[in-house]
């Protein structure tokens, strides 16, 4: 893998320079809140390499909440139908994805493009997508991409990689399109130093995670198996399916979670929209089948349908690691508190007996 | 910098106030982002406010001025309509009843406070109203007189930290969820969470204590404990309290002694006991915070008094942490209550339509919640009726003019919380259709009659509001969009040191079911959409989960425990003959429900026929809301 050293002025002449022939995307800072977003960049300076993790998974920009993919109108004179596709493609740039998103859109991929059915509307979004990661250089809180497998350093997947150095910032080229754009603009190799830099910098954030992170490591991988082979206790899903108040808000914010609902809503007289919307397990009307048999109707169903998804091997096989990347944002943002770690806490204590 | 897509605003879909960020590009709204910094939704949204942008979506919108024309609404121009409206308004005398106005409670406070004005200055009407009050007034007129203003006591961020947290009645995780997570999230950090509520709700299988009581019976067992507590403070003399010489306590006091154990444990079905043990807890407490739902599926007076009256008692309502919160179900009903649109007792528009001599003929309404519409038959004989609201809904039938509103992120407006958080949400996309914002609407049909306001903008209406509205005069639309809003000062009443005791009585409400009528059916218990259908049945994915028990029980269904269902013989979604003592009757799927105890049986609030055919006949159970009780007999 080649390896370059540009500094801060390089990064943001790179930005400018893409801006030219891309959308590009970056971390920033809302500035009444504080909230950091992975949204479009007006400028180079507004990006944020040092800005903590995305409040918003970068499926944000491929798997919107909300799009409108089709519209058809139907002339009942001539009965023929008139389609016209909404969506488009654009190029774009995702310009410093923390390590936790990048496998998310990996697991997206293999989804999405991997499997019998193409998605068009995906691919429409991801065709042209260059994909810069940036190295955290430490974690934030309620992160665990270590027990997933998923950081704090990207190890596939993107065109670029970045990482703060002392130097400067050290740039991993990860594909043929990344070193397209070191070539053309001839940055500097980086030296050997550079690269131990790199090695030690990852060793540092990694000691840097909090013990709950470190130590569950080998629990996810225990609660997997459990998981898989369904030896979870009813009442361990009864008592998490207790705290769900079936919101939706961890498969909104999941960088994994890849369900979505189809919704064909009329415009005017004969004309109609197709809106596609994601969608989350948590919901009662999202198994329900024709018939009105429902296979997941207890709330508690539900909640153990979710995290089989996240944590199984067959979903594992299928996206070639864990459904989980270890972002932690569903911590944040459950009402119940039944974000994944805790999730894996409350197994890890079932397995224990209460011994932690 | 602002960012390109995410606008934060204040979520309008119950009386919360969480913080929301708007995913838009100025013209359309893609998605919706929890607001991390917010101090009370902290970055969680319930399944309403995840979908905001479904809502925004929608293609049942009004979108312009309709005039009824030989039986049929026509696009008209604003000052075609407006002319119409007050020339037409202009024939009937306010002073003498004629004219009824009913506002939203989801109207923004400028727009309250210039209908308002409207009201009472141009149409010169004292019937005015809020379309989801009824209880509301009730959970203010007892506040007022406890704690000498008409507002909560405390913030909805005292759940953060309180020692002592009660639920009273409510179904808080469906009805405000960010407020049910809050005290899930107490409860976990060691808060000792008490719920009373007659079925088994989530946040009581989510808290500490959980009093199962007999249906009817809140307000006794509010008392009861209130009466422990008292028993303890008794012994412990070291108490600080000067509790004892507020107005009212002796009379409060002599109440709570004439409790008898055995009558309260006969009526509630809960043992003095228990009660005891639980006023250990709350004797301890340091900061006490009280919850319970206002408005239209609210409490009664006496349950209200009761709860009020134990804040008091506690002596531990003036540590920040304390608060007793009348929980809205809509975003703005509080405000519209500050900004005058309640009307005065024996002034309600709802009694002038349901009284058939009264002298009402025309009606103004805004934003009509339900796609239930009581005493419709009397609207529809109105001489004039103005609609004005967002959304399409089945009230612009019976209008004969109707005018479009902006959505909540097409227009500057503030909102306050049901802790009395007034907060800004600014316009983030392009108002194309030139509707005009309510104030200005009100504004343009004043001036059309002579009466000139002058206002520029939402912020200019504000100034106003500020000047002439009590608790709200430290308040600007500049101040209010620097962080998370800003509670209203309870200063700004005269009285807000008062503290004085509410008047209760002690009943032993006997359940009026009967041999022949043996079990107790409560209204109101609610599903996530609480009583805004009009909204929610314009989502996407809300609107399928609201759809999922119909479906599954498309007559509707009434909720009996699983013992019930053995004695009946009846099972999983059998339909049964539901008949009421007043002779109403119905079929209705059974639902088997573990969380419902022996004896009673709950329908949902939102079902169509069941309130039109079955319990529109009873007033009472209306107005009693969340502690209604109806006699019915069930067979198979």
């Amino acid at each position: 893998m080649s390896m370059y050293l540009l500094s801060a002025h390089d990064i943001s002449a790179l930005v400018t320079e893409l801006q030219a022939s891309y959308d590009v995307y970056g971390p920033q800072v809302e500035p009444q809140t504080k909230q950091v977003f992975f949204d479009q960049l007006a400028s180079a300076e507004a990006l944020d390499l040092a800005a903590p993790i995305p409040s918003m998974p970068v499926k944000e920009i491929l798997f919107p909440q909300m799009e409108r993919i089709l519209k058809y109108k139907y002339d009942a004179q001539s009965q023929s139908v008139e389609l016209s596709k909404q969506y488009f493609e654009r190029p774009k740039v995702l310009f410093g994805l923390r390590p936790c998103d990048l496998s998310g859109i990996l697991v997206l991929d293999r989804f999405f493009l991997g499997q019998e059915f193409v998605d068009d509307v995906y691919l429409t979004h991801r065709r042209q997508c260059l994909l810069i990661s940036n190295t955290c250089l430490h974690p934030f809180p309620q992160c665990f991409c270590v027990c997933t497998h998923s950081g704090p350093d990207a190890d596939e997947g993107f065109d670029l990689d970045l990482t703060q150095l002392k130097d400067g910032i050290l740039v991993r080229v990860g594909s043929e399109k990344g070193q397209a754009l070191a070539d053309a603009h001839q940055w500097s190799v980086a030296s050997a130093a550079h690269a131990a830099e790199f090695k030690a910098v990852v060793e540092r954030s990694i000691d840097l995670f909090p013990e709950l992170a470190t130590d569950n490591k080998a629990w996810v991988a225990k609660v997997m198996n459990r998981i898989t082979t369904g030896f979870v206790k009813p009442e361990t899903w009864e008592y998490i399916g207790d705290q769900c108040f079936e919101c939706g808000a961890c498969s909104f914010v999941c960088p994994t979670c890849s369900c979505f609902n189809i919704e064909d809503s009329a415009t005017a007289c004969g004309e109609c929209e197709r809106l596609r919307m994601r969608d989350s397990c948590s919901f009662e009307g999202y198994a329900r089948m024709a018939g009105d048999h429902n296979p997941r109707q207890p709330v508690e169903d539900r909640r153990n349908k979710r995290f089989f998804c996240k944590l199984s091997y067959p979903q594992s096989k299928k996206y070639l690691r864990p459904g989980c990347v270890g972002c932690g944002r569903c911590q944040w943002v459950c009402p119940g508190d039944i974000g994944l770690p805790n999730v894996v806490q409350y197994i890890r204590r079932e397995i224990t007996g209460g011994q932690n | 910098m602002n960012l390109a897509h995410y606008k934060p605003c204040v979520c309008n879909l119950c009386g919360t106030g969480c913080g929301q960020f708007l995913n838009t590009d100025g013209q359309r709204v893609y998605g919706v982002a929890p607001l991390i910094t917010h101090p009370v939704s902290k970055g969680k949204l319930c399944i309403r406010g995840w979908h905001a942008n479904e809502l925004l979506n929608t293609h049942e919108r009004i979108t312009t001025p309709l005039i009824r024309e030989h039986g049929e609404l026509r696009p008209a121009s604003y000052d075609e309509a407006i002319a119409k409206v007050m020339s037409t308004l202009q024939t009937f005398k306010g002073e003498a009843g004629e004219i009824g106005v009913l506002a939203s409670a989801r109207s923004s406070n400028e727009d309250g406070y210039t209908l308002a004005r409207l009201s009472r200055e141009v149409l010169k009407t004292q019937l005015r109203g809020i379309g989801a009050e009824a209880g509301h007034r009730k959970s203010m007129d007892s506040l007022r007189h406890a704690f000498g203003y008409p507002g909560a006591h405390g913030s909805l961020t005292a759940i953060d930290h309180a020692d002592y947290i009660l639920v009273v009645g409510t179904d808080i995780t469906r009805q405000n969820p960010i407020i049910g997570g809050n005290i899930h999230a107490a409860q976990r950090r060691g808060a000792r969470v008490v719920t009373l509520s007659s079925s088994r709700t989530q946040i009581a299988k989510l808290s500490t204590k959980h009093f199962q009581e007999k249906p009817g019976t809140l307000g006794l067992l509010v008392n009861a404990l209130g009466k422990s507590l008292m028993a303890i403070r008794t012994v412990n003399h070291d108490r600080r309290a000067n509790i004892d010489k507020l107005p009212g306590y002796s009379e409060y006091a002599a109440s709570l002694r004439s409790i008898s154990s055995v009558a309260l444990e006969r009526a509630s079905g809960i043992r003095y006991e228990e009660i005891e043990e639980e006023a250990k807890y709350l004797e301890h407490a340091k900061s006490v915070v009280i919850l319970f739902s206002s408005g239209i599926s609210g409490l009664d007076r006496p349950t209200i008094d009761a709860i009020t009256n134990l804040a008091l008692l506690t002596d531990r309502m003036d540590h920040p942490h304390s608060a007793v919160i009348p929980v809205a179900g809509i975003s703005n009903l509080q405000g519209s209550f500050d900004m005058g649109m309640s009307g005065e007792l024996g002034n309600s528009v709802f009694k002038a339509l349901a009284t058939p001599d009264s002298a009402i003929k025309a009606l103004l309404v805004i934003d009509h919640d339900d796609g239930i519409i009581r005493d419709k038959a009397r609207i529809a004989a109105l001489d004039f009726v103005v609609y004005a609201c967002a959304y399409k809904n089945a009230f612009m039938e019976l209008a004969d003019v109707v005018f479009p509103l902006p959505a909540y992120n097409e227009t500057d407006g503030t909102y306050t919380a049901a802790d009395k958080r007034v907060q800004i949400t600014r316009q983030n996309v392009d108002n194309k259709r030139g509707i005009l914002p309510g104030w200005n609407l009100w504004q343009r049909l004043a001036a059309a009659v002579g009466h000139h306001w002058g206002y520029q903008d939402a912020a200019h209406v504000f100034k106003d509001v500020a000047k002439h509205t009590p608790g709200y005069a430290d308040l600007s639309h500049e101040l209010l969009g620097k962080g998370f809003g800003q509670h209203w000062n309870p200063k700004g009443f005269a009285s807000s040191r008062q503290r004085q005791f509410n008047a209760i009585n002690i009943e032993y409400w006997e359940a009026p079911t009967s041999p022949q009528f043996p079990f107790a059916l409560m209204i109101g218990k609610a599903q996530h959409y609480w009583h805004q259908n009009n909204l929610m049945r314009k989502t996407i994915v809300p609107r399928r989960e609201y759809d999922q028990t119909l479906w599954l029980y498309p007559q509707g269904y009434i909720e009996i425990s699983p013992d019930d269902a053995t004695r009946l013989k009846v099972k999983d979604k059998w339909l049964v003959n539901v008949r009421s003592s007043i002779g109403t009757s119905m079929k209705i799927a059974v639902k088997i429900s573990p969380d419902v105890q022996n004896g009673t049986a709950y329908i949902p609030y939102f079902i169509k026929n069941m309130i039109s055919d079955f319990l529109l006949p009873y007033e009472n159970a209306y107005a009693a809301g969340e502690e209604s009780v109806i006699p019915i007999q069930i067979q198979e």
